[in-house]
């Protein structure tokens, strides 16, 4: 909105005819749905704020000015119609499909709660343990780290001594499970994302997967009808030989399906 | 001069001469109302320019621009785990809520005696109406709030979502389906029961074992070495107060940066 609207203000808020009232003062509104307008011109932008103060406030309007205009070259540069980020918008798209969906998932939530009612054990007694002691089934996974005593190294320059405690060994590997998750986005970058694309990651993805859930049926080894050393390999070959199937599997794939990738979409708009 | 308060702008003429239907002439009289004491049409502009500001970053899909939807529409329900986790929160809030009116964090014995927090489980089961189906829709709401973030996980891994500019996402995400077990496990302690003690006496064990700070850690979070009153009601705090705090805030936050950066597509 431009300075001279205001002197209309006053005027056109009083005579104007019911049927067409300008409320906000001015004729200007863009309302053609066209794209979307920045609000007003009134708001001082970074280079004006960037003009009156110093110090770090003024650094960080350097900033703002300069990924602005980093912003512009982009659009002017891109093919594209708007901005240059690859994502599906939230709203309104994805989050009325997942209400959608979520209105269903709630009712099975209702009659499955309906359905199976829940079990109370005995109150607690700290004079007799009971025969089976177990977490919730997500905790599994969990309480089968504590368990991994056998792997513990005993060091020979200790005379055989463990360098820790199994119970501290055990905390220490949900640590570690957990620590390495967070620093996958750190170690697989590159603008890659379906499996077929990276099969080394799809692999890990799935030995981690697999792992999840063999080192889960381990910590309930007293239910297991199996040998509990044979139990106890299983747990860490199992999800080395799924990974490296899921790896090979995926490998043998790629070609094929690259090409169709390449055809249908890197050609419009070729990866960096 | 009048002790009457006039109004400068003469509303009332103005809604007069638009002729309004009853329902926008009681809107309009609401809103004015509530404008003249709170003036929230500065704040109704504020999230204006901020909708706008958003949706100036949100780009042209590329899905809609070279029609790709076609070919991923099936794997669209693993997309939606996410908000299913933060409904299955929801639920399990609002039954946990009213679970709350009933249930009593006290005299935790572990003589196999049944003790108050106990017993208001069995009231609950037993003899409040439509307490057992409010226990279950807890527990059964619980379960498949961490089936859900686990499965969204592996949707956010296997789809290479995580990748820039979502890792400060997936940091969070991180967080949040820890401290989800977290929620878990210490609601898993309250109706003390004879499990309830014994993950009690793991988790202390776990304590400990953490060199050197462990008897501290122990001493913090069970109030002990061993699973007592002290224990409960530590849970009983944390399960109700602490954690729903933070986890609804960063849920929020999760969401909202989802919201700012658009869901990644796969290509
Ligand atoms: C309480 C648990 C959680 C809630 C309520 C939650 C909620 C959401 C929602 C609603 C979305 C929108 C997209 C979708 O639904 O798929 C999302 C996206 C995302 N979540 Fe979560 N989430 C949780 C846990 C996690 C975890 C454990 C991780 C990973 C470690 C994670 C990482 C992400 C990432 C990276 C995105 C962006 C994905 C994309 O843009 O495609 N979240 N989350």
């Amino acid at each position: 909105m431009t300075g001279d609207t205001t002197d209309g203000q006053t005027e056109s808020a009083t005579d104007s005819d019911p049927g067409d009232v300008a409320t906000d003062g001015g004729d200007e509104a863009a309302a053609d749905g066209a794209g979307i307008v920045p609000p007003d011109g009134e708001t001082p932008t970074w280079s004006e704020r960037k003009q009156r103060s110093q110090g770090l406030s003024r650094l960080t309007y350097e900033y703002f000015e300069r990924s602005r205009r980093e912003d512009q070259d982009l659009r002017q540069q891109s093919s594209y119609v708007e901005r240059d980020v690859l994502a599906f918008p939230t709203w309104p798209h994805e989050t009325v499909r997942n209400l959608a969906l979520m209105s269903f998932f709630v009712g099975m939530i209702l009659l499955l709660s309906a359905l199976v009612p829940p079990h109370l054990p005995g109150p607690a007694d700290s004079g007799s343990t009971p025969a089976v002691i177990l977490p919730d089934w997500y905790l599994y996974w969990s309480f089968g780290l504590l368990k991994l005593g056998p792997l513990n190294p005993d060091l020979s320059l200790l005379g055989g001594q463990k360098l820790m405690a199994d119970r501290t060994y055990g905390v220490l590997a949900n640590l570690v499970v957990v620590g390495a998750v967070a620093v996958v986005p750190f170690l697989n970058k590159g603008s890659a994302r379906r499996p077929v694309e990276q099969p080394f990651w799809a692999g890990v993805g799935v030995m981690g997967v697999v792992f999840a859930f063999t080192i889960a049926v381990l910590s309930v080894k007293n239910l297991v009808s199996m040998d509990s050393h044979l139990l106890f390999d299983l747990a860490f070959l199992a999800p080395i030989v799924c990974g490296i199937i899921a790896y090979s599997v995926l490998r043998a794939m790629r070609e094929g399906y690259m090409f169709d990738l390449n055809r249908r979409y890197y050609r419009l708009r070729p990866p960096k | 001069m009048s002790i009457e308060r006039k109004d400068e702008h003469d509303h009332d003429a103005w809604m007069e001469e638009r002729d309004l239907t009853a329902l926008e002439s009681i809107y309009l009289s609401v809103l004015i109302w509530f404008d003249k004491r709170l003036r929230i049409v500065d704040y109704l502009e504020l999230l204006e320019d901020l909708y706008y500001k958003v949706n100036m970053q949100m780009p042209k899909s590329h899905t809609e621009q070279y029609n790709l939807d076609n070919k991923f529409w099936y794997w669209y329900p693993l997309y939606a785990l996410g908000s299913f986790s933060t409904i299955a929160y929801v639920v399990a809030a609002i039954s946990g809520a009213l679970l709350g009116f009933y249930y009593a964090p006290a005299a935790a014995a572990a003589d196999g005696t049944p003790s108050v927090a106990y017993e208001s489980i069995l009231f609950i089961m037993g003899d409040l109406n439509l307490g057992l189906f409010l226990r279950s829709l807890h527990r059964w709401s619980a379960q498949i709030m961490v089936a859900a973030v686990f499965l969204h996980m592996l949707r956010v891994y296997f789809t290479g979502a995580y990748k820039e500019p979502r890792e400060l996402n997936w940091i969070i995400g991180i967080v949040l389906i820890s401290l989800t077990m977290v929620f878990g496990y210490s609601g898993y302690l309250l109706p003390w029961s004879q499990l309830s003690f014994w993950a009690g006496q793991i988790g202390v064990e776990m304590s400990l074992s953490i060199p050197l700070i462990g008897e501290y850690v122990a001493q913090l979070l069970f109030g002990g070495f061993t699973p007592g009153q002290a224990t409960l009601v530590r849970m009983y705090i944390l399960h109700v107060f602490l954690l729903p705090f933070v986890v609804t805030t960063l849920i929020a936050i999760h969401i909202g940066i989802v919201w700012m950066q658009g869901i990644a597509e796969p290509h």
